[in-house]
């Protein structure tokens, strides 16, 4: 879509997403607020909490439910965030979401009392006591490594790593169930009956309390988002409802059974709420941008069209008088006795306009050179790493790869850095939007080093090129729709102006080569030397 | 073209396509002057032959279209060709519904512009030849006596000479002999000859 990306366009939306920014005081009062809530329901559920609440049984599919759906939101967001910033930790953290949701199905149906006396599914009375023990302790494990994980990026297709995550965690949970209730009788007791635990859960408890604070060091240490306070937030409600069941409630279905679900479910919904409250907030801030984008695309374009009008003029007129003036000087000479002396003078007259044109053109590019920035050395590879971190979230969003292969040993050049930046942005962005979304999508770019210059190659898997290759870099020649044309046109101009070549082939089996080489050597062309301060 | 008396001005701020403008004209032997701006062409004494003016639609001040009204209101009617840079076709609609002969683009062909000029020059040529007979029969025509002017208007509208006679109350000798002094001093060959004139004159004094 952008023709020309100036680098302080560039700076990228993943910067804003919930999962990278720094939680504002507002947040941090909030957070601190909720907390203080939950301790003190905590704390005053305590005198209570082994009331026996039989009968009860009949509320849990409806807690369940809400669980299942509040988790599988929170998921389906955490995949979104995953979709646009590509961390391993937030796929991991999205399937933690989903384990947790969807066992929370076989939990529910393996439930003695609520569907059955001993549960559905065939289930025996250890098979939802195993559910409630993995689910506690795979959620604190998936922090930490949510935590552990949250710089990596997913190298490959976003969309294909979800999906695989989803389909593996699905087949994982009906696994894990099967096999539980396949050996219900085989594996150690931790129900005594139906409502209390054998000595053997405190074990599970005292592993599953290790984990959870384990989580909240670990998560703490790397602190950074303002996801991971409110995960801070959950994992100490979870810790709580885990005291709670284990050390002062009076087993399932007690007073204090019920609070520690009810802080549980609390603590879940209120992430899924923020996680929710983020993503509309910065998809109004996308929506937002894209139209200012759009009213500043505009602009230039009206601007540029002003200015080729104003240009095209004072061309015009001087080509103008040459042409009618050298019609006169025809004339003259082919009256009947040649006006000699009169086609002279017309012909001193088309050589006076002729210089009058070149003076206006260099005039025009006089104009233009004013803006071009001191030279300095400049580490490509650099640049380009710098260019494929900002434009890493439009490439996301289109389903697109970007390979790196950068010779470690690349020379460095003498260019002005924000023109060099703005032609790799623009080839860059150029092979991200000509993927047709078809076959592989991988823009590679890679970079080689040679004994007096270094050439940078952009590659793409997309629709290719026009057939007259050359044309591509004349002005308002486009391939895009809403495309100005100019782009190309001024990353030759750069290019040569570096002493340098841009070029461009189609690749096989499909797709396009764009390659630019530059000089390593000092230019001192008379040019660089106005411009240089 | 060749130099027949008349007259081509041209306005246009550019010297260089002014200057070019006036060598191609004069390389055709055709009379030209040229001038900067509309003001410069309006203090100017013009020498009253047929004439065209070539006028650049991109002008200091004014544009060449209003520039073209302003002529139009103050009653110089010129003939007006006009050249452009960059011409649209909303422009070029305007000038031409305005009465301009043509509606060049820079740089345009020769042969194009000297057509036009030639056309403009023609027009004017025309239009000045009518304004001369129109003066001729007016001048005849103030040569006659009121009783006279009184029966031409009967005899044009179609009237024999007795109904004349009646209306006036006079004999028809007297008529007939008004009439024939009518067609000898208004130079008319024949009635409808007199009618034709009759009608200019009615057109010309409402």
């Amino acid at each position: 879509m952008t023709d020309v990306l100036l680098p302080s366009e560039t700076a990228t939306n993943a910067d804003r997403l919930v999962s990278s920014t720094r939680p504002g005081r507002g947040q941090l009062r909030m957070a601190a607020a909720v907390s203080a809530v939950l301790l003190l329901a905590f704390v005053s559920t305590v005198p209570f909490a082994g009331i026996p609440l039989p009968g009860t049984e009949a509320f849990l599919p409806a807690y369940a439910a809400a669980v299942m759906v509040s988790d599988l939101v929170t998921a389906a967001l955490l995949v979104s965030m995953f979709v646009a910033g590509g961390s391993l930790g937030l796929l991991l953290l999205s399937i933690c979401y989903l384990f947790a949701g969807v066992t929370a199905i076989p939990w529910a149906l393996t439930f003695p009392g609520v569907f059955a006396p001993s549960g559905l599914l065939g289930a025996g009375l250890q098979t939802t006591a195993y559910i409630a023990a993995i689910r506690r302790l795979a959620f604190p494990l998936f922090v930490i490594a949510y935590a552990l994980f949250k710089d990596r990026c997913v190298a490959g297709g976003h969309a294909r790593s979800v999906v695989w995550s989803v389909a593996l965690t699905t087949a994982a949970v009906i696994a894990l169930t099967s096999l539980i209730i396949a050996s219900d009788n085989a594996m150690p007791k931790l129900m005594l009956d139906e409502r209390s635990v054998t000595s053997l859960w405190s074990y599970v408890s005292e592993a599953g309390t290790l984990a959870h604070i384990l989580a909240i060091i670990v998560l703490w240490r790397r602190f950074r988002s303002t996801l991971d306070l409110w995960l801070l937030i959950v994992l100490g409600t979870m810790l709580l409802e885990f005291v709670m069941l284990t050390y002062i409630s009076g087993g399932r279905l007690s007073l204090g059974w019920w609070a520690g679900r009810v802080y549980g479910l609390a603590a879940a919904t209120l992430v899924m709420l923020i996680l929710l409250l983020e993503t509309s907030v910065l998809h109004s801030r996308l929506i937002r941008s894209v139209s200012i984008e759009k009213r500043a695309r505009d602009a230039r374009l009206l601007t540029m069209e002003a200015l080729s009008a104003s240009i095209a003029h004072e061309v015009n007129q001087p080509i103008s008088s040459m042409v009618t003036n050298a019609n006169a000087c025809i004339r003259w000479l082919d009256r009947e006795s040649p006006e000699l002396e009169r086609a002279r003078s017309t012909l001193g007259r088309i050589v006076a306009d002729g210089h009058r044109v070149g003076a206006i053109i260099e005039g025009i590019r006089a104009m233009f050179r004013e803006e071009r920035g001191p030279r300095e050395s400049v580490d490509i590879n650099r640049l380009i790493q710098d260019a494929v971190r900002d434009l890493g979230l439009e490439a996301r969003l289109n389903g697109v790869d970007i390979s790196l292969t950068l010779d470690p040993a690349l020379p460095r050049v003498n260019a002005n850095v924000i023109q060099l930046r703005q032609v790799i942005d623009n080839l860059v962005a150029n092979a991200i939007e000509a993927m047709d979304g078809k076959g592989e999508c991988v823009v590679r770019i890679s970079t080689a080093g040679h004994p007096d210059e270094v050439t940078v190659l952009v590659e793409d898997t997309g629709i290719g090129i026009p057939e007259d290759v050359d044309r591509l870099f004349d002005p308002f020649v486009t391939t895009k729709m809403g495309g100005l044309g100019m782009g190309l046109m001024i990353c030759r101009s750069i290019v040569e102006a570096h002493g340098g070549q841009l070029s461009v082939h189609n690749n096989v089996p499909k797709g396009a080569v764009f390659r630019f080489s530059l000089p390593t050597y000092h230019l001192s062309d008379s040019r660089d030397g106005e411009s240089v301060r | 073209m060749t130099s027949d008396g008349s007259m081509v001005f041209i306005v246009d701020d550019d010297p260089s396509v002014r200057d070019s403008l006036q060598n191609l004209l004069c390389s055709v032997d055709q009379a030209v002057e040229g001038f900067a701006s509309p003001t410069e062409f309006l203090e100017a004494e013009r020498p009253d032959v047929p004439s065209c003016l070539v006028l650049d639609v991109r002008l200091p001040g004014q544009s060449g279209l209003e520039f073209h009204r302003q002529l139009t209101r103050s009653g110089i009617h010129l003939p007006i060709v006009f050249i452009t840079g960059h011409g649209d076709v909303p422009m070029s609609v305007a000038a031409m519904k305005a009465g301009a002969i043509e509606f060049l683009t820079k740089p345009f062909r020769e042969q194009d512009l000297l057509d036009a000029v030639q056309k403009g020059v023609e027009l004017d040529r025309r239009r000045r030849a009518e304004l001369a007979t129109l003066k001729d029969i007016l001048d005849r025509y103030e040569t006659l006596t009121q009783r006279e002017k009184e029966i031409l208007t009967f005899v044009t509208a179609g009237r024999i000479n007795k109904q004349v006679a009646a209306d006036l109350d006079v004999s028809e000798i007297t008529v007939k002999t008004h009439r024939a002094q009518i067609m000898r001093k208004m130079k008319a060959a024949s009635l409808p000859d007199l009618v034709r004139m009759a009608d200019r004159i009615a057109a010309d004094i409402p």
